[in-house]
């Protein structure tokens, strides 16, 4: 990743989100600044407050002050940790407020962007908005009021510092920019090695999935060893910069852990022969010796921010180049209901391409009748996903239109249209939810009945109530694993249960044995029964459940028919079709 | 793999005993770890002798109108500064150089035992869990010994020698101001509770957040074509604002303690000052003492604080720990012989099994009884439905796992007499989903004898009939097969598992076949393939098409971990058994006709 500076435009658009973010909850952020404020107040008086106990009680020998003197003292301690309190609590009000409310805009975002966006966006990049971004976008909110109150404290205490001792005041002065300098720099350095340092953490989270998941490979070939060599190679990777960063980090941060203690030989020094020749009190020479030690820490935030703070704008640039993607399909405005009728569908001279890509599909025309299955059969990349993903919308044509029951489908209602065409895809997505849930996914208000119902029309019923907790088994990422066939079955009841007019089945039948195919074969043939079916075929068992076949190649119709007529007159097709094998015959 | 890491759970059993192992692993790191201790304890007593020095120039120099005591004290002050600096830097260093360099060694031990586990184990475990002992866990330790460690050890040194230090300079103000600890021990552990259930909370709630928004985007396409995404974003909602809560929880507790301490820190200087002040006044208190204790104090709180933050790191390292001792802990269930011997070359490749029994749960066997002998040279075409017990059968060919009873035999000699090297050399399992490693087309192909020269490697394509096809990639062998991740397609990547296999050249392959189906075009030049490299080798092939069976020389049918079918394709078609039934199955699967006849056998 390059550094990006605070002056690009895209930096500068983070910057402004964070800043919106910042006024939505000004109410918090204006108190935890006015809370910093209070504290910083009460910081820099304590100090000054127990010179004047050294000054007026202690060396001016006033023991009746002694008590009053220090009950200010504890008032004003007091004080200091009721800002301490308010700072923080409200900070961190601000900053995961604002983290939660920008992750809740992304996620409503994402799923608003289509597919063509979808298609060309790595989901770990998404993760990465969402996450590791936002985390950087919320260390702002929560260090900026602190900052603020900070940047005022140097100034007051410089001011007071001089007021103290003229001399001694002007060295403090000097050092606070150099220091706060030094502040900066050691941020920025250890900033950049720490993150090619987290590379190298990544780099073994990625060798080690991959020796655990070619284990069966590795183990079959015997080559544990090498395996072992990479992961010893990325650690001693992760060692070196690591190691690097440590060298860093042991240079500057003694430093910062001496600014008192230099300081406090500054003072001794300096004052000490100032307070002898007269010139300072020897409350002033205490309190010097406390402003300083007040100071590093300030220092050491402060040099943090600002270098963190290019960073956490880079990264809120890269949440608003998120949020400033328009997703390219939405309602027209206007937009109407399902016309009426029973799922006839038409492509009409239809094209599609990528922005900037080649044509995916060229003049496609094709008229599948209400009820009737088509199967669409093609070599890899010849478009034949993409042809019947225009039917629900999930991408738009270039060129033609895509009607249904004599209706384009750009004027239908998104919902609606959805509604009315089921998709079964090629890898049936299940979620973190009971099989009940996933089921009804589509029609979150159906009853046990038509939820029952569906799985029974996809033959999955039987096998469901077998499970340890039948319709209530959780299942997806975090629940039971169930076999291909099984969630084939269930993505065809989730289809069901919306009793769709159209049906896009998406080369159901892949990576299953062949028993379990001879499984979802029987529940396709019921589930597709007086529907408008498009099967997008690889397999040719597939194909006996379709009446017509159309054959697409590079984009184009290259020929309709019957399974039959295409075997007996059209070369290509079985080019596509009969070389499963070389000398084995499929035609009759 | 990230819901492993915020889910996991710290709390540690036997913390003690966890440590004294974990010392004895990096027993030869003890004498940088010396030089580092005796580092910290120079730098922490120089950093502690200041304020005495600052006392001796306050009574000695300002309070006696002495410039020259004065100077001499800054002069000895900044000398001891120069020595805090090298040894703080020296130390810091030193310590994470001892943990770095444990960390790494850590790394290569567990990775080496996880690697020599058995395929059960890794059956048994889900990957992310094994990732996260190798990356999250290995992280904890990291963090703690980059910053927890070097926190502890100056700590710890500076309680203790601002203890002394404030003894020293008077016992009598020192007991005062140690009252307060037992208060600030008190709060610490007070919050220590409530923190550690506050941020348990947050850990479970960000894995639940992380969970819901890696399905929000991986399930993103079926939300939409379900119009479920006002749903989603509900759900989402709803999860995200637990965790927006469960932060806040920890914030309350966070901007309790802080101040909290801090006004304890208050209440120690108003002490000092009241009645230190006092006894300045009365005499019994040199003024310098009183400045020296106040310089003490912000020493003597901050050590404290600092302990309690490094708690939760000190806590996730162990837990860390316990974890990866457990990995250790494991016992792979092939090993290799005491006294292994090697195959006796020429490798011949007949393999028998000898009455052979194996269950993964040894209650419930999944082979029973087996006997099988394998020819060399031919080929065996092993079916049967679903659980039948083909592939344990294959796993246990190559010894990924061992029987329970009876005995496997290569060339007469029983596996688990042969030595590793000696099999791995001979046997080769092919998995036939083509797994790639990360790295070149050469990689890959030659995974299994790094040793080839590239001519070996373009003779290993030519002979399989993919040279053409790696000519055509932009940088031949080097062309790294993971950038082109997605691009290289399913046939593409089972063609260089074929490539790999073939490069290894072993005398006996046991083959699973892919499930998963291929464009025709690919699928023929798969098939190709799978016949140069089966030639002149015993082979056992798992199938799961009729045509595969069809070319074998023999086909064995299992049904409940029993072979009940044996024969040439022709005999068995004939017998009309069990494998009438399986091939009945896969021909209406085959079909071209689907309910018709015709199709691969229609001739």
């Amino acid at each position: 990743m390059t550094t990006r500076r605070l002056g690009d435009a895209s930096v500068r658009r983070g910057l402004r989100l964070i800043f919106r973010m910042l006024f939505r909850y000004r109410r918090e952020a204006v108190a935890s600044v006015l809370f910093a404020l209070g504290w910083m107040v009460m910081t820099v008086a304590g100090p000054f407050l127990q010179k004047v106990v050294i000054d007026r009680a202690i060396v001016g020998e006033r023991r009746d002050l002694l008590a009053p003197l220090v009950g200010a003292v504890l008032a004003v301690g007091a004080g200091r940790a009721l800002g301490i309190a308010g700072r923080r609590y409200f900070a961190f009000r601000v900053s995961y407020r604002a983290e939660t409310d920008l992750r809740n805009r992304i996620f409503e975002h994402i799923q608003r962007l289509t597919f063509s966006y979808h298609d060309r966006t790595a989901t770990g990049e998404l993760m990465a908005r969402a996450s590791s971004d936002l985390s950087q976008v919320r260390l702002i909110y929560a260090m900026l009021p602190i900052t603020v109150a900070n940047v005022v404290m140097f100034g007051v205490v410089g001011g007071l510092l001089v007021a103290l001792d003229p001399v001694l005041g002007a060295v403090a002065l000097a050092a606070i920019p150099a220091l706060l300098g030094l502040a900066v720099v050691y941020a920025r350095v250890v900033l950049e090695t720490s993150f090619e340092v987290q590379e190298r953490l990544a780099d073994m989270a990625t060798v080690v999935q991959e020796g655990v998941g070619g284990i069966r490979v590795t183990k079959a070939f015997g080559r544990e060893m090498a395996e072992v060599a990479r992961v010893e190679a990325v650690a001693d990777g992760i060692f070196a910069k690591t190691m690097q960063l440590i060298g860093k980090r042991a240079a500057y941060v003694p430093v910062f852990e001496l600014i008192p203690s230099a300081a406090a030989v500054a003072v001794l020094w300096i004052g000490g022969l100032r307070v002898i020749g007269g010139a300072m009190t020897l409350g002033d020479f205490v309190a010097f010796s406390q402003y300083m030690v007040i100071l590093v820490f300030p220092l050491r935030i402060t040099g943090f921010f600002f270098a963190e703070l290019p960073r956490a704008a880079a990264a809120a640039s890269r949440v608003v180049e998120l949020l400033r993607t328009a997703p390219d399909i939405v309602d027209a405005p206007d937009a109407g209901p399902m016309p009426p009728g029973n799922g006839e569908v038409r492509f009409c001279h239809v094209g599609f391409s990528y922005p900037d890509g080649p044509p995916v599909l060229e003049d496609v025309d094709l008229r599948i009748p209400a009820g009737s299955a088509v199967a669409v059969v093609g070599s890899t990349g010849s478009g034949k996903t993409t042809l019947a993903y225009l039917v629900p919308r999930f991408y738009d044509p270039s060129r033609g239109q895509v009607l249904i029951d004599g209706v384009d489908v750009r004027r239908i209602r998104l919902d609606d249209l959805r509604s009315a065409v089921a998709v079964v895809f090629e890898e049936p997505f299940l979620f973190s939810a009971t099989i009940r849930d996933n089921i009804a996914f589509g029609a979150p208000d159906a009853g046990d009945d038509q939820v029952r119902l569906a799985a029974r029309l996809a033959q999955a019923h039987d096998f469901i109530v077998e499970l340890p907790d039948g319709y209530d088994t959780v299942v997806g990422e975090r629940g039971l694993s169930l076999s291909g066939g099984q969630r084939q079955r269930i993505a065809l009841a989730r289809a069901m249960i919306r009793d769709p007019r159209v049906l896009i089945l998406d080369d159901a039948t892949s990576s299953v044995d062949a028993v379990t195919e001879a499984e979802i074969r029987d529940a396709l043939r019921t589930v597709m029964a007086g529907r408008t079916t498009i099967i997008i075929a690889h397999r040719v068992s597939t194909l006996a459940l379709a009446e017509k076949v159309v054959l697409i190649d590079e984009g184009r119709v290259l020929a309709t028919g019957t399974h039959r007529e295409l075997l007996a007159s059209v070369p290509r097709y079985r080019e596509v079709l009969a070389e499963v094998s070389p000398g084995e015959e499929v035609a009759p | 793999m990230m819901y492993a890491r915020y889910g996991a759970d710290d709390r540690v059993e036997r913390p003690l005993r966890l440590i004294r192992r974990a010392v004895a692993l990096g027993r030869d790191l003890r004498w940088p770890a010396t030089g580092a201790l005796v580092a910290a304890v120079v730098a922490t007593v120089a950093r502690l002798a200041g304020p005495l020095v600052v006392r001796t120039g306050v009574d000695e120099g300002i309070r006696v109108a002495d410039p020259g005591v004065v100077t001499r004290a800054s002069i000895l002050y900044l000398a001891l500064l120069v020595v805090q600096y090298g040894t703080s830097r020296a130390a810091m260093y030193a310590v994470t150089l001892v943990g770095e360099r444990y960390l790494r060694r850590l790394r290569v031990v567990v990775y080496r035992h996880l690697m020599g586990l058995d395929l059960g184990f890794f059956g048994r475990t889900k990957s992310g869990v094994l990732v996260s002992r190798m990356t999250s866990d290995m992280e904890a330790l990291t963090t703690f010994a980059d910053e927890g460690a070097i926190s502890v050890l100056t700590s710890v040194l500076t309680v203790l020698g601002v203890g002394v230090g404030l003894f020293v300079t008077d016992p009598g103000l020192a007991w005062l101001v140690m009252a307060l600890l037992p208060l600030l021990v008190a709060a610490s552990l007070v919050f220590r509770r409530y923190a550690d259930r506050a941020y348990r909370q947050v850990r479970e709630q960000i894995g639940l957040v992380l969970g819901a928004l890696q399905e929000g985007i991986s399930g993103v396409r079926v939300v939409q074509a379900y119009t479920q995404e006002p749903g989603q974003q509900e759900r989402f909602g709803r999860v995200n604002e637990r965790y927006y809560e469960a932060n806040l929880q920890a914030a309350r507790a966070i901007s309790t303690y802080f101040p909290a301490v801090d006004l304890l820190r208050t209440v120690g200087t108003a002490i000092v000052l009241f009645v230190g002040g006092g006894r300045v006044l009365d005499g019994t208190l040199t003024f310098g003492s009183l400045i020296a204790f106040l310089l003490y104090l912000n020493w003597f709180f901050e050590p404290i604080v600092q302990l309690s933050n490094v708690y939760n790191l000190a806590q996730g390292a162990l837990a860390a720990l316990s974890k990866l001792f457990g990995l250790l802990d494991r016992t792979p269930a092939v090993v290799e012989a005491a006294d292994p011997r090697p195959l006796p070359e020429p490798v011949r490749g007949e393999l028998v099994f000898d009455g052979v029994t194996f269950g993964y749960d040894p209650d419930v066997p999944v082979v029973r009884g087996l006997d099988l002998r394998v020819a060399p040279g031919s080929r065996v075409a092993v079916v049967g439905e679903t659980g039948a017990g083909k592939s344990t059968l294959a796993k246990l060919a190559v010894r990924f796992y061992d029987p329970q009873e009876g005995r496997v035999l290569l060339d007469g000699i029983d596996l688990r007499d042969i030595g590793f090297v000696s099999l791995r050399r001979h046997v080769a399992l092919v998995p036939q989903e083509g797994f790639l490693f990360d790295g070149s087309l050469r990689y890959n192909i030659a995974y299994a004898r790094p040793e080839m020269s590239d001519e070996e490697v373009w003779e290993v394509c030519r002979t399989l009939g993919i040279d053409d096809w790696v000519r055509s990639l932009p940088e031949r062998l080097d062309t790294d097969v993971r950038e082109r991740g997605g691009r290289l397609s399913s046939g593409e990547r089972q063609l260089v598992s074929l490539a790999r296999a073939l490069a290894a050249d072993p005398a006996l392959i046991v083959l699973d076949e892919a499930t998963s189906n291929l464009d025709p075009e690919s699928e023929a030049q798969v098939e190709r393939a799978l016949g140069v490299l089966l030639e002149g080798r015993t082979a056992i092939v798992i199938a799961h098409r009729l045509r595969t069976a069809e070319r074998a020389d023999r086909v064995v049918v299992m049904d409940a971990g029993r072979v009940v079918e044996d024969g040439t394709f022709a005999e068995l078609v004939a017998a009309g058994g069990a494998f009438t039934h399986l091939r009945s199955v896969w021909e209406q699967a085959e079909s071209v006709w689907g309910d018709g006849g015709g199709g691969s056998s229609g001739r």
